[in-house]
């Protein structure tokens, strides 16, 4: 297409990269052979995404931790959260609508930044998206663990919490080898009764703490930690919102990409954030932040029995198994997704983005997401795969916003978004300063992690890809 | 196609799904048999959720090419007029009928495995296109070899008048000048229509239907005539509503 920068080089495997021109409507993609790929995920399907992304973390891991950090104060540490996500989600969607192909924020980067930066940040998402993988199938654990306990299965003293987790991250990882048929429209069913027990739940619980059914709680000292731990503690809990770029990374795939793109990446995030500082008010309201930390990860299920009783502990119980099984499976798919766009840049060996014979899914892609998130979940310690997964996606984030801003400034011929963002500059560039900012207010060790494997990643491309040029190829 | 003596309206247009990788083909019999009609043959590939549609073309494109381009060479080879698409999707349904409705076809085949073509049946269960239908079973039967019946079937209590739908469509068959010794006409109360249909099916070598409406029973269990060929034996032609 009409750029001078063709896609080229060679790797030490001697591929170069996979230049599929396409072009295509709202409907299908057409690559240079004519042949046509179907777009088959329509608004809900992507929305569904993003929110069966991230609504577990938010809600039914963090509550317990925030709150024991940072006090009733954690209610605004989720809003900063949700005001970077959103100005990232806006700049993203217009690069997703500009190109809206598997990949989605590596491929941006790739495009307008070069090679180096694509390349740091497609080998580092693959890794975050692992580590949230991993923080997903742990925080899945507390919650089988807790239904156990529950039906009166005696497991004190057992490592119980990281063998479920394990086990189910190698279910989780089998039933993606042998391929589904119709797991997304079973996620659209879990995503809407999450909902629904949601919405209920905090319809009740709010009306509650606001004294209606019974007496009126005592307010609890907002920032009984004073502001820092705010920060800190939205860095801890933006794993939250590492959804919605989820949705970008099958941009191939969604219908009508120009408007659900943007429609999908910034309801999603828009619901999970009302959703969250709503939790937040309800459970520091109903047990005061002292004792709600001493709860843990499963804090809900205990403001769900003080609330409403055994059936709405139980209703949380099975909202935290349905949630957390739905970020960890959207996460695996995502991550694939992530190798696949990688590797057919030839900047991990192509045999990555191959296909079964048997099963017809990318087989070694979807271990390369499997594998390593099993090694991680017996590390079992949630805050820091959690912070080192946001780490990893906010330097992606911060990133966009910087792509953006020079594929404004370069105008190739081919860039033409359906949605443009308004006062571009301001918001990316804001979105860019917070995303980079809000890393520096993480633990030591997450901090430590993450940029090992950007350096990691970096050397791995000098040694293996230092020849690919990407910029400007579409 | 020439026509001859056939007074067509429109020519039939016919869609063939092919699901190319799996092996799936068309005999040589039924090649013979729709050869008269103009053919789009669509080669898909319906993949799991796991891959990406991109992932699967860049790995199987040419390999769908060369087996859809053989099955059109059978056509070509037939004397039929024929069109090739190939397409990677998540929703075969949904292709189809996209597909379906940019090459506004007569209709599409839903194969099964099938010998010699000799016995057309149409089954008449409510409103269907019978031009549409009328110009490709006077099309399809042009060679004067073949007979087709036309089976009208009435649920008890249904409003549905089976024998003046049977009727007109005879009329209509003759006047697009089929010949009135290659059509036979009966009519009948069905319990379930869709189970009659399956179990006569072994009678006859092809199924021309329409497609049926909207439907609590079709949403369950799946338009009728993919029911239909699913249980049946034979290849099923179902004619679109316009």
């Amino acid at each position: 297409m009409g750029t001078n920068d063709e896609a080229g080089g060679q790797n030490r495997a001697g591929d170069e990269p996979e230049e599929a021109s396409t072009s295509g409507d709202g409907e299908t993609t057409v690559t240079e052979e004519g042949s046509e790929l179907e777009r088959s995920i329509g608004l809900t399907g992507g929305l569904s995404i993003g929110i069966g992304t991230m609504i577990g973390a938010g809600i039914f891991v963090f509550p317990g931790l925030a709150a024991g950090d940072a006090g009733p104060a954690a209610a605004a540490s989720f809003a900063i959260g949700a005001v970077i996500a959103l100005l990232v989600a806006l700049p993203a969607s217009e690069l997703a609508t500009a190109m809206p192909k598997s990949g989605g924020g590596y491929y941006y980067i790739s495009r307008a930044l070069g090679t180096l930066p694509g390349a740091v940040v497609g080998i580092s998402i693959w890794l975050g998206l692992v580590f949230a993988t991993a923080f997903y199938l742990v925080s899945f654990g507390s919650y089988a663990a807790a239904l156990l306990s529950e039906a009166g299965v005696d497991v004190a003293g057992l490592p119980i919490v990281g063998t479920l987790a394990l086990l189910f991250g190698v279910v989780l990882t089998v039933v993606n080898l042998v391929g589904t048929e119709n797991a997304a429209k079973l996620q659209n069913y879990v995503v809407g009764l999450l909902l629904t027990i949601l919405v209920v739940f905090l319809s009740y619980g709010g009306l509650d703490v606001l004294g209606v059914f019974g007496s009126e709680s005592t307010p609890e000292q907002f920032l009984p930690f004073g502001v820092m731990p705010v920060f800190t503690t939205a860095a801890l809990v933006f794993t939250s919102y590492l959804g919605f770029a989820q949705v970008a990374t099958v941009a191939g795939d969604i219908k009508d990409p120009g408007r659900n793109l943007p429609l999908a990446m910034v309801g999603s995030v828009l619901t999970v954030a009302v959703l969250y500082v709503a939790t937040i008010f309800v459970a520091t309201s109903a047990f005061g932040s002292g004792r709600l930390a001493t709860f843990g990860e499963t804090a809900m299920v205990e403001v769900a029995r003080a609330l409403v009783g055994d059936a709405g502990a139980m209703a949380i119980l099975l909202g935290g198994l349905l949630a957390t099984v739905s970020s960890a499976n959207a996460s695996v798919l995502s991550t694939s997704r992530a190798v696949f766009a990688v590797s057919k840049d030839a900047l991990l060996p192509t045999i990555a983005s191959r296909v079964n014979l048997q099963y017809g899914t990318p087989h070694i892609a979807l271990s390369m997401a499997g594998g390593p998130v099993l090694v991680l979940v017996a590390f079992g310690r949630v805050e820091v795969l959690a912070e080192v997964a946001s780490f990893l996606h906010l330097v992606m984030y911060g990133l966009m916003c910087v792509a953006l801003i020079a594929m404004r400034r370069d105008e190739p011929e081919w860039y033409d978004p359906d949605f443009q963002v308004p006062a571009h500059r301001a918001v990316a560039g804001t979105g860019a300063v917070a995303s980079f900012g809000l890393i520096a207010f993480m633990q030591r060790e997450s901090q430590i992690i993450g940029v090992a494997i950007m350096i990691a990643a970096a050397g791995w491309y000098k040694y293996y890809a230092g020849d690919v040029r990407l910029k400007g190829a579409l | 196609m020439n026509t001859d003596s056939r007074t067509i309206r429109e020519p039939p247009r016919l869609l063939i799904p092919i699901e190319v990788l799996e092996g799936e083909s068309i005999s040589a019999s039924l090649v013979e048999f729709l050869a008269p009609a103009e053919v789009v043959l669509l080669g898909y590939h319906d993949l799991p959720e796991q891959t990406p549609t991109e992932q699967a073309s860049m790995q199987y494109e040419e390999k769908a090419r060369t087996a859809i381009d053989d099955i059109a060479d059978s056509f070509r080879g037939a004397g039929g007029n024929v069109e090739t698409r190939i397409a990677f999707t998540h929703d075969r349904d949904q292709t189809v009928d996209r597909v379906a409705a940019e090459e506004s076809v007569t209709g599409l085949l839903l194969p099964n495995p099938v010998g010699e073509i000799e016995e057309v049946i149409v089954p008449i269960r409510g409103a269907i296109d019978v031009d549409r239908l009328a110009d490709l079973v006077a099309t399809l039967l042009e060679d004067g070899s073949r007979r087709v019946t036309l089976w009208g079937l009435a649920e008890e209590g249904d409003e549905f008048d089976a024998e003046a739908a049977v009727e007109y469509t005879r009329n209509t068959l003759s006047e697009r000048g089929l010949p009135d010794d290659q059509i036979s006409t009966e009519v009948s109360v069905a319990e379930s229509p869709v189970w009659d249909i399956i179990e006569r099916s072994s009678e006859f070598d092809v199924i021309v239907m329409g497609e049926g409406g909207p439907g609590l029973l079709a949403s369950l269990f799946g338009d009728p005539s993919e029911r239909i060929a699913e249980g049946a034996v034979a290849p099923v032609l179902v004619v679109r509503n316009r």
